[in-house]
């Protein structure tokens, strides 16, 4: 099977997209990251639903895990809304999470092998430049697991 | 003394390395042992002297008394103690943004007293930005005031500063020696330094008050998780303090009472090696091998020598001019470099200058040298290395404090605090 076939039409989001609406594409389809676009539409980073957590945590609390236990209800509804005003460039962390990008008519094995190498849940397919779809790790192993 | 070109080189090299430490070019500890391994390499030093000799090797009781400390500490970090004292003090300060600065300075400066500058201000940093943002203030001048604090505090015993544990291994001074002679004037500068803060920062304390009751509605009791291995750790750390200040009853090293104290602690706490060696500094260990390496390459070619003679020379014999010289010279050149390799070249030049000579047996310019230099790294952003840490936290926390920022502060405190010294010594001592 080729990449193309297994690609699904998936969320993009560029890098101007406002941090909150990019937190909400990802809970309202529970999705695990989402594909960053440049301003050309050009594939550029993946946006793993675990930084998007990260940014909401304050850095002090990275540093001192003990201090999320003193923080009241209150302080912490004050911290998730730390997401509004903020683009999705923001989010992104220094090195941004490189996205594998394949031709569609690459392989499954191809792709699986991008998938591990770069430890990452989604790999965009592209067509003539252009993604034409994505492929998850979820829909990776139900193909695995249909030809096991 | 070895030959000329043996000598030009040890001294060649520590220069460059002192230049590639004070520039920043190159990581401190690759400096310090590519420089090592240049002095080796040119037979300024060799096997026996580096290992075995206590004039001119590395000192093991710094570097072993370094790393116990450092065990110590991470099996105390485990125990939330400083997160519940901070958040106790912000609640009792009822929020008021100055009696919270005051007290989590005070805190700051005892822990830094019983621990290392760096860790403490490691564990002191978060709670604080925590604070500060649930009253509505900026964190920075906190973060400023409680670094000077770290390393006002630091100065008065012999664990509290790197500098003073190197001074204490090369002078034989006691951990009474220096809570005796150091702590005094170390009080006085607390309180010198608490009410400058309130003149330096007097445009910061203007908090918001519907929100301190979010500092009251922080629950301090939540940090603490494993109140057990609590106790457990404060009497070990307790019976560590007794342990330094029983020295002339028991005869231990510092470094053996240090090594013996994180030896019952990892016992006692039962964690795994992860977590009571996660706030080992390696890399700091080997700096401090690498820079003894190069000054008991500059201790083998003579240069120590000279060093002393040329500091008597220049106090020409008197005490009140000697104590000057140590005092503000080992400031200024702390405040531009971090004071640790500093204290390292001059400590043996000292012992020489108190062992024989027209200053010899006057052991107080030991207190000079400390003084400056644990008082001068206030002075810029690079003078400490609790400074460096500091600046890097409130960078990380989205509060970025520039070289100036800092500089602006910690000038006018290292300089009230050093020359506050000055009658302390002449009084007590001449």
């Amino acid at each position: 099977m080729l990449a193309r076939e297994l690609a699904e039409p998936y969320a993009l989001v560029d890098l101007d997209t406002d941090a909150l609406e990019a937190a909400r594409i990802l809970a309202a389809d529970r999705l695990p990251g989402l594909v960053v676009t440049d301003q050309d539409g050009s594939p550029y980073a993946i946006l793993p639903a675990s930084q998007v957590v990260r940014f909401v945590i304050p850095e002090y609390v990275r540093e001192d895990p003990s201090l999320a236990r003193v923080l009241s209800e209150r302080a912490a509804d004050e911290i998730v809304r730390r997401l509004a005003g903020n683009k999705v460039r923001d989010l992104l962390p220094d090195k941004p999470h490189q996205l594998p990008v394949l031709n569609g008519d690459d392989t499954v094995i191809e792709l699986a092998a991008a998938m591990a190498r770069m430890r990452s849940p989604l790999v965009a397919v592209l067509e003539d430049g252009r993604i034409t779809g994505v492929v998850t790790a979820a829909r990776l192993l139900e193909f695995g697991c249909g030809a096991a | 003394m070895r030959s000329g070109l043996t000598y030009a080189i040890a001294v060649g090299v520590f220069a460059v390395v002192y230049l590639l430490i004070a520039t920043e070019r190159v990581p401190r500890v690759g400096a310090a042992l590519g420089g090592a391994g240049v002095v080796i390499a040119v037979g300024a030093v060799g096997a026996e002297e580096i290992f075995y000799s206590e004039e001119t090797g590395i000192d093991w009781n710094v570097i072993f008394l370094l790393f116990g400390m450092m065990v110590i500490v991470g099996v105390l970090r485990q125990t939330g103690i400083f997160e519940y004292v901070a958040i106790w003090a912000a609640k009792r300060a009822a929020g008021k943004p100055f009696r919270v600065m005051v007290l989590l300075c005070t805190m700051t400066a005892v822990a830094s007293a019983a621990l290392d500058n760096v860790t403490t201000v490691l564990l002191v940093a978060p709670v604080t930005i925590l604070l500060c943002e649930r009253i509505g203030v900026r964190p920075v001048p906190f973060l400023i005031a409680e670094v000077l604090a770290s390393n006002i505090g630091g100065a008065a015993t012999l664990i509290g500063d790197p500098p003073n544990i190197i001074i204490a291994s090369r002078s034989g001074l006691t951990f009474v020696d220096f809570l005796v002679n150091m702590g005094p004037i170390i009080v006085l500068n607390m309180v010198v330094f608490l009410a400058l803060c309130r003149w330096l920062f007097r445009r910061d304390f203007v908090a918001d008050p519907e929100r301190v009751q979010d500092v009251m509605n922080l629950t301090e009791r939540e940090a603490i998780q494993d109140g057990g291995l609590l106790i457990r750790s404060l009497v070990v750390l307790a019976l560590v303090l007794v342990g330094f200040s029983l020295h002339s009853v028991l005869h231990f090293e510092p470094s053996i009472v240090a090594l013996l104290g994180a030896g019952v602690l990892v016992l006692v706490s039962r964690l795994h090696s992860d977590e009571y060696l996660a706030d080992v500094e390696w890399e700091t260990l080997l700096f401090f091998a690498g820079l003894f390496i190069l000054v008991g390459a500059l201790v083998e070619v003579g240069a120590i020598d000279q060093l002393a003679d040329a500091l008597s020379d220049a106090a020409g014999g008197d005490a009140g001019n000697a104590i000057l010289l140590l005092l503000f010279g080992s400031a200024v050149l702390s405040a531009l470099v971090d004071n640790i390799p500093f204290v390292a070249t001059m400590s043996p030049a000292v012992l020489s200058l108190v062992e024989s000579g027209p200053l010899a047996g006057q052991e107080y310019l030991w207190w000079a040298l400390a003084l400056g230099a644990d008082l001068g790294g206030n002075a810029t952003a690079v003078g400490a290395s609790a400074n460096v840490v500091m600046l890097g936290i409130a960078r990380r926390n989205g509060y970025p404090i520039s070289f100036w920022e800092f500089t602006k502060y910690g000038i006018v405190v290292a300089t009230v605090t050093v020359v506050a010294c000055v009658p302390y010594l002449f009084l007590r001592y001449l």
